[in-house]
């Protein structure tokens, strides 16, 4: 009975902010065509430095010597560490700054399951950028991709999301005691941004580095829906990449509903919930 | 049988002051100061205090958004601290500020919103929402976003938001507050006669609105600097001031105090108004209007009885418009 009740807050959590955001609806068509030109200009370096679409260099480390349909995967795909980021790390804050957070509290319902909600919206916002940019890519730049390689890929892509979405119930509390909370969240994405093979295999990064994202998920995520859409050859299978995908995701989990429950009590004794 | 229970309940802030090299000043606040206090079922109870006596921190606490540093409270049965789901669950509130919905929502879209949050199944929370709107006098302007909303009119949303999931209890902070006479009104018809004496629910009124308190509540608390001074009915309250009689002076002109007579003034927009409490106000009239005269205008002189502001202002020295800091 209390799962469904939470599901149902949950999707209604997702239905509130898809009706807030498409009030503002220039805002919302630019914000779907925003990443899209984002990573035009990844591409175009990388056509003009190489002079083509194919790098010898990139064949030899990663076993796929097409740059742009690696550039585009990896990026395309980090899209989803957008939604932990902005979209669940601001739930909060976001509700802070309409000035609902507390009734919003003071109903029968967990505080995690709001930032789930948010989670929800943001995975369907951020999937549907990811499936226009996809067409248009694919289209423009005549992506080659496995076909059969897609159903792994978004399974891979599910099991990504439980870490990022224990990262997202961190700092969606984190942004509740800081007051420049976007300085956490942005440093943090510009870190995984860093240590996460998007645009350049993992060879190239120096060694402290790569061991550093051996703790990431969207290393295992981004190279193993390459390697079913592209064939990138990786230094761990796919068994291990599930496995570790799945003790990282528990972790960031535990960790981030560990944090969200301390600082969640710490607004509530120091009455910094309702601020913004 | 007591729906509300406050036992010693103490809730302090901490004020950040100057930065002095490393450290920075504090100093605490003591927004709550051992309150207790009980609240009958189906009571109309109010807490009347000027802003900043610690009211909304009060109500806060009971709702779950404010965890007390000592004491507790139950909730028909519910600890506050131990079980806060099943305390909110019966719990309806509204929290003082306009923004406390979605302005970028219609009516409707909030309280379905809100509906889901509660628990509700879509067929009742349609019913629900239908039929409050109604009540509210809004099912013509449900599908309106509420930034083209009065202020009264998102008011009524709030409430109908408070009891949406037809809680046994109330938290009403500051119901009215802002709200132009007519909304006022109807909402503390609604409150009194609706929500109190027909649906039978147990409510919390916190207000500083004297008149509100006087007119809606069974009980009055009286709470000052995060104390509660004295409980009980308004008729009481009024009887155990031992000046039976007030002479009420408004008045243009500057004056802060009267030297010979223990008066309270309030510096309005337009006037002033003096009110003076005495056992029999005729021996004290022709004097108290010598002094004002010499510095004033008289407007007009009246004599009353005293006012739940009077034994207020008798009981803890302070006005109900003061803001403590």
């Amino acid at each position: 009975m209390e799962i469904r009740h939470y599901l149902r807050a949950m999707n209604a959590e997702n239905i509130k902010e898809w009706k807030i955001e498409l009030t503002y609806r220039v805002d919302f068509i630019r914000g779907l065509f925003e990443p899209l030109i984002f990573v035009l200009p990844f591409i175009l370096y990388g056509i003009a430095i190489v002079g083509g679409k194919y790098s010898e260099n990139l064949e030899k480390l990663t076993g796929t010597g097409d740059l742009i349909t690696y550039t585009v995967i990896g990026y395309i795909f980090m899209g989803f560490l957008e939604t932990a980021v902005w979209g669940m790390g601001f739930a909060l804050r976001k509700e802070q700054w309409y000035g609902t957070l507390e009734q919003v509290f003071a109903a029968p319902v967990p505080r995690w399951v709001y930032v789930m909600g948010m989670a929800l919206h943001s995975t369907i916002h951020q999937g549907l950028i990811i499936l226009m940019q996809s067409v248009i890519i694919y289209f423009i730049f005549g992506l080659v991709l496995d076909i059969s390689g897609i159903l792994p890929s978004l399974l891979i892509i599910g099991i990504m999301m439980i870490s990022l979405y224990g990262l997202g119930i961190l700092l969606s509390s984190l942004v509740l005691i800081f007051k420049e909370g976007w300085i956490i969240s942005e440093i943090l994405y510009s870190f995984i941004i860093i240590v996460t093979p998007i645009a350049y295999p993992l060879a190239v990064l120096p060694s402290i580095l790569q061991k550093i994202s051996m703790y990431m998920p969207t290393t295992y995520g981004i190279t193993t829906i390459r390697h079913f859409l592209i064939g990138e050859v990786s230094t761990f299978t796919v068994f291990d990449a599930v496995l570790r995908l799945l003790v990282i995701g528990a972790a960031w989990v535990i960790f981030g509903l560990f944090i969200f429950n301390i600082i969640d009590k710490r607004v509530r004794n120091k009455g910094e919930l309702g601020t913004y | 049988m007591d729906n509300i229970i406050v036992s010693d309940l103490t809730k302090k802030f901490v004020k950040k002051g100057k930065r002095k090299l490393l450290r920075r000043e504090k100093e605490d606040i003591l927004a709550v100061d051992h309150i207790s206090v009980k609240v009958k079922k189906g009571e109309l109870f109010g807490l009347l205090g000027p802003n900043g006596a610690g009211k909304t921190t009060l109500v806060k606490c009971l709702a779950t958004l404010l965890i007390p540093d000592e004491g507790t409270a139950t909730i028909d049965g519910h600890d506050i601290i131990t079980d806060p789901i099943s305390v909110r669950k019966i719990l309806g509130i509204t929290t003082g500020g306009e923004r406390t919905l979605y302005w970028k929502l219609s009516a409707r879209d909030n309280l379905k919103y809100f509906a889901s949050l509660y628990g509700l199944s879509s067929k009742d929370a349609e019913e629900r929402i239908d039929y409050l709107l109604d009540i509210m006098d809004l099912k013509e302007k449900q599908h309106q976003r509420l930034e083209k909303y009065s202020t009264g009119m998102r008011q009524k949303v709030s409430i109908a938001r408070a009891i949406l999931h037809d809680p046994k209890i109330l938290l009403l902070d500051e119901p009215t507050l802002g709200l132009d006479p007519s909304f006022s009104m109807f909402l503390r018809s609604f409150i009194k006669n609706d929500l109190n004496k027909k649906e039978g629910k147990t409510i919390l009124l916190t207000t500083h609105y004297m008149d509100e308190a006087d007119q809606l509540c069974d009980r009055i608390a009286f709470v000052d600097r995060g104390k509660l001074i004295v409980v009980d009915t308004s008729k009481n309250l009024k009887r155990n001031v031992s000046k039976n009689e007030a002479l009420e002076i408004k008045c243009i002109g500057n004056i802060d105090k009267l030297e010979n007579f223990n008066a309270h003034i309030k510096n309005k927009k337009n006037y002033t108004k003096i009110r003076i409490l005495h056992e029999n106000t005729e021996d004290i009239m022709d004097d108290v209007l010598k002094d004002v005269k010499e510095r004033a205008k008289i407007l007009s002189v009246n004599v009353t009885r005293p006012t739940l502001e009077d034994v207020f202002v008798h009981l803890t020295g302070s006005k109900l418009e003061d803001e403590h800091e």
